[in-house]
């Protein structure tokens, strides 16, 4: 049996890693010994696929037909409020699909996130094949905590897409809290923030770890913040010196734009250690006269510090709102993890610092430690490590419609797993017929609002004055978040039950399709299927999978 | 799966391997496996059929026939239980594209002259010592499952009645360590996840009634403990053994905390008839989340009356939930707890358990006869409890002391069949036997640890 990866599929890098001979997680590196693969997918116009750093540079001149920020769209709906933020800033077309659900349109073509992502996990499972020297079908992948079920079976379907079986889906927080090791403190509950500000997006989870069982407290954040701003704006701050010396307006050039923002992020890079950089690009641009403009500046870190202080403000009020959903004082928190390669900015960690009123950790490397600790959950999953074990939990609140669109909630949000609930439920009007049981799952009071997952009927019930005839509804939830709903009428014991796989938005049969398609064109180029990939979920005999064709999973 | 019955592993290592069996068995609904020591026809045979993607197919089938086949040996054909339409369609939607590659080597060569395809002919018994041992902790887990059931929650933990919020929690954090269904992943059976995650969700539960103040002091309420102040047990066991439950109902729980929307209902943790033993910890999910129901008891009827919203129901209904046992309920208004939910059958003795016993046997002497056991004199206390039974040959106490004291003696003399066997009819006799419980549970608990252990060294061996 082939071992098992952990996989960090990023909004803006992705990473991988292993768990060693001697049980020790390590990052496995491309063969140019690139450790972080940038999740940029790109298509140029003869169909040829480039992926991460050689996508992210075809940005410049392509960038209508490259992709980047899919997980920001995966397992959405178009209309949802961050993906139309997302829609209007980026220089590709994001659609959407007969469901609803955001899909990117790239010559033409509608492509759906899972497929983006395949194409990101496909290269994040050659570059472990190619370390490792052997085949890897079988993966942990890690998703933000407040991904829900579609989020959450989206990226799973992207594996399936990319012939990865994704045995779990990890919360990031959690995968960082275990390569930092703090499930090994054994001094019973502790409370732990996990601050994680990436290149696109910024996450904070306040998490309890109680004898290698983490728990998420609340999490909270801002989708719309991460290192590309602080790049960004002294990007912008560059591009203005040019103008005011030499009348050139470099954001009209994209190459040149993306020489200087490069520059900008190593600049930035540098700058978490030293005070000062120099930015050297010879021949950026021409000025009006023709005269080349050999770029030359130093660059300090109080230059990106002056340009970056209200961001640095944002940071605070999503951290201040997750303590107050924990119910914590900031100093009750009793350490902070941090995770992205921005922590490593002196200026971030001093506000983590006086948020939390305490050092952060900064023990291990913040761009990879969340592969890393999926990879230390992908060993104990394989037995090869006896360490914890984690308990995860829904991500948001399950329940049932009621009445008119009220929302009963059955099972809590960080509810662990897997758990059953059982609950006991009347009807409403005399001699009622039938009850349709449907649940939906989201943390508003509003049915409408949350996410239909499926529904039950039970019918055939005897007659009797309202609120007589009892139905007890049982909900389990297994470790792969399939739900088993079983409505039971309490007098004649009639029952109905379904089981609910949860939805990314496509279904069986479209994934299969697109594999199939995929096939069928490298075939025509002669490349041998197992070098793409694609695998076939299959259900066991007890459990029954809303079907392909099923009507109900296409509508919007 | 019926006593008798063979289980094998296929794995599949590519999607070609797949095509093949597909191809030549399973669309014929047959399936040969090479055997040297073929079963006798009519047995049972149950296949998972694991797929390149590491998922499984369970098949179902009998073995129909003897064959001996020049190319792929002696061996035998089973007759298959039709797949799962589903699985039909998955499969065949996952060959359609490898159709191309092997159309040519299934149409074009027979199957006798395909030398590779005998490299995929299942041998029967292949994998049979690690099928064998997984259905040993299937069956372990289970029997485990079912004494937990029967387990308060602080039984179930192995924490004192005083137990700490951080006791709590790290018998807890043990448990899960040892049940998570995350640490059977590495066998692969789906089976086996699906046990412990049942167990896992016993310990769960638990868990939650234990940490919560509220729930606990129901807990403690249902089984005879009033103020967590009382009795301190001895420190050096975990349990506490507390004081025998009179045989009488348990103190009525606020039927409105368990269900507030549906007052006066009595049975409100019903046990399902599925369900082997009926002490289920069905109220805990219930009463935990009780608040949140407070739209009321109302499921929508239908797209058009979808508008009301049931008030909750105002009559009792007739049925009640304890309906297994004709003859025998609760006085009205009771509600039986979760805990004093356990199997009551006709069977259990003369003395139901709304007919108090005669008091001939006075708690004071059953309290001096398990001293007598926690000191490890069984012999005394086994006379003990015989000259109970003696002066009162309808006591439960007595009769379920006189087994819980044979089978102690029984584990002593390390016949641990027939100790199992003592302490299940102790509880049979005497439900809340705490000790017979417990006892039970650490019995099967060794054995699933045994067979885990066993189980991990034969694929170790197997699988490098």
């Amino acid at each position: 049996m082939s071992r098992i990866i952990g996989i960090d599929l990023g909004t803006t890098n992705s990473c991988v890693a292993v768990l060693d001979d001697k049980g020790q997680p390590r990052i496995l590196a491309a063969a140019d010994g690139e450790r972080i693969i940038p999740s940029w997918v790109s298509w140029s116009a003869n169909g040829q696929i480039a992926v991460g750093a050689r996508a992210r540079r075809q940005g410049v001149t392509n960038a209508a037909a490259t992709v980047f920020g899919a997980k920001r769209l995966i397992g959405r709906k178009v209309n949802a409020d961050d993906v139309s933020w997302f829609a209007r800033l980026a220089p590709f077309r994001i659609v959407a699909a007969p469901n609803g659900d955001a899909w990117v349109r790239v010559h033409g073509q509608p492509i759906s996130p899972q497929e983006v992502a395949a194409h990101l996990l496909r290269a994040v499972r050659r570059v472990a094949e190619d370390a490792l020297g052997e085949p890897v079908t079988r993966a942990v992948v890690t998703v933000p905590a407040y991904f829900d079920d579609a989020q959450r079976q989206a990226t799973r379907d992207a594996g399936q897409i990319a012939g990865i079986d994704v045995i779990r889906i990890l919360n990031e927080p959690t995968a960082a809290a275990l390569a930092y090791g703090a499930h090994r403190v054994r001094d019973g509950r502790r409370v732990i923030a996990v601050f994680d500000l990436g290149g696109g997006t910024f996450d904070i989870s306040i998490m309890s770890v109680d004898n290698g069982i983490f728990e998420v407290l609340a999490t909270g954040g801002d989708s719309a913040l991460g290192g590309e701003d602080w790049d960004r704006r002294v990007l912008e701050r560059l591009a203005d010196e040019v103008f005011d010396r030499h009348r050139v307006d470099l954001t009209a050039i994209p190459m040149a734009m993306s020489r200087l923002r490069e520059a900008c992020e190593a600049a930035k890079k540098a700058l978490s250690v030293d005070r000062e950089a120099r930015i050297n690009l010879p021949f950026l641009a021409h000025d009006p006269q023709g005269v080349p403009i050999n770029y030359e500046r130093a660059v300090t870190r109080e230059l990106f510090e002056t340009q970056t202080r209200d961001l640095l403000d944002r940071l605070e009020a999503p951290c201040r709102r997750a303590l107050a959903d924990a119910g914590l004082a900031a100093g009750e928190v009793e350490e902070v993890l941090l995770v992205g390669g921005m922590t490593r900015w002196p200026a971030v960690q001093d506000t983590v610092e006086r948020i939390f009123r305490k050092k952060p950790s900064k023990g291990a490397n913040p761009d990879e430690v969340v592969a890393l600790g999926a990879a230390q959950y992908a060993g104990i999953l394989a037995g090869e490590s006896d360490d914890a074990a984690l308990l995860d939990v829904t991500p948001h609140d399950l329940g049932i419609r009621v009445g008119d669109s009220q929302f009963a909630v059955v099972l809590p949000r960080n509810t662990m797993l897997p758990v059953r609930a059982r609950r006991l439920f009347a009807t409403t009007v005399d001699n009622q017929k039938f009850v349709t049981i449907e649940l939906y799952q989201g943390d508003s009071a509003d049915v409408i609002r949350n996410r239909k997952l499926g529904q039950v009927v039970l019918d055939d019930l005897p007659p009797g004055p309202a609120g007589t005839t009892r139905v007890e509804l049982v909900i389990t939830v297994n470790v792969e978040s399939i739900l088993s709903v079983t409505a039971r009428e309490i007098k004649t014991g009639r029952a109905a039950s379904v089981t609910i796989r949860p939805s990314g938005g496509l279904s069986q049969r479209e994934i299969i399709e697109i594999i199939t398609r995929r096939r069928n064109e490298h075939a025509a180029l002669g490349v041998p299927p197992e070098a793409i990939g694609g695998t076939v979920r299959v259900t066991t005999r007890d459990q029954v999978i809303s079907k392909p064709d099923d009507p109900d999973d296409r509508k919007p | 799966m019926a006593e008798g019955a063979l289980s094998i592993k296929l794995r599949c290592a590519s999607w070609q391997q797949l095509a093949t069996i597909y191809k030549r068995d399973l669309s014929r609904s047959r399936m040969f496996l090479r055997a040297a020591a073929p079963p006798p026809i009519g047995t049972a045979v149950h296949v998972d059929l694991t797929l390149p993607s590491g998922t499984v197919i369970a098949l179902e089938g009998t073995v129909d026939s003897h064959l001996q086949d020049p190319q792929r040996g002696s061996g035998v054909e089973l007759a298959l239980a039709p797949l799962a339409a589903s699985s039909v369609w998955l499969i065949e939607s996952a060959l359609a594209s490898e159709q191309r590659r092997i159309a040519t080597p299934v149409r074009g060569v027979p199957i006798a002259g395909a030398h590779a395809l005998t490299g995929i002919v299942p041998t029967l018994g292949e994998n049979a010592e690690v099928t064998a041992a997984e259905q040993e902790l299937i069956k372990a887990l289970m029997s485990e499952a079912e004494s937990l059931k029967k387990l308060n929650p602080f039984l179930v933990l192995g924490v004192g009645y005083e137990a700490s919020d951080a006791e709590v929690r790290a018998a807890f954090g043990e448990l899960t360590k040892r049940y998570h269904p995350d640490r059977f992943a590495r066998y692969e059976s789906i089976e086996l996840r699906q046990v412990a995650a049942e167990i896992f969700i016993l310990i769960r539960d638990a868990y939650r009634r234990l940490v919560d103040a509220a729930a606990r002091a129901q807990v403690l309420q249902s089984i005879g403990r009033t103020a967590p102040a009382t009795a301190p047990g001895p420190a050096t066991r975990t349990v506490a053994v507390p004081p025998r439950r009179p045989p009488s109902v348990p103190p009525a729980r606020g039927s409105a905390r368990v269900m507030p929307h549906v007052p006066p209902l009595p049975g409100v943790p019903v046990p399902l008839p599925s369900s082997s033993s009926g002490a289920i910890p069905s109220a805990i999910p219930a009463s935990r989340s009780a608040p949140v129901a407070a739209p009321g008891a109302a499921l929508p009827v239908d797209k058009s009356g979808a508008t009301a919203i049931a008030p909750g129901a105002s009559r009792p209904p007739i049925e009640r939930s304890l309906r297994r046992v004709p003859g025998e309920g609760p006085p009205p208004g009771a509600v039986a707890s979760p805990a004093a939910l356990p199997e009551r059958r006709p069977a259990s003795g003369p003395f139901s358990q709304t007919q108090p016993a005669p008091t001939l046997v006075e708690p004071g002497e059953i309290d001096a006869l398990d001293d007598l056991i926690d000191q490890g004199r069984l012999d005394e206390a086994l006379a003990g409890y015989r000259l109970l039974g003696k002066r009162a040959p309808g006591d439960r106490n007595a009769r379920a002391g006189i087994e819980l004291c044979e089978g102690l003696l029984a584990l002593a003399a390390r016949d641990r069949l027939e100790a199992a066997q003592r302490f299940e009819t102790a509880l049979e006799i005497d439900p809340s036997n705490e000790r017979a419980a417990r006892e039970l549970a650490e019995m099967r608990r060794q054995a699933t640890n045994e067979r885990k252990g066993l189980l991990s060294r034969l694929m170790g061996k197997k699988e490098p």
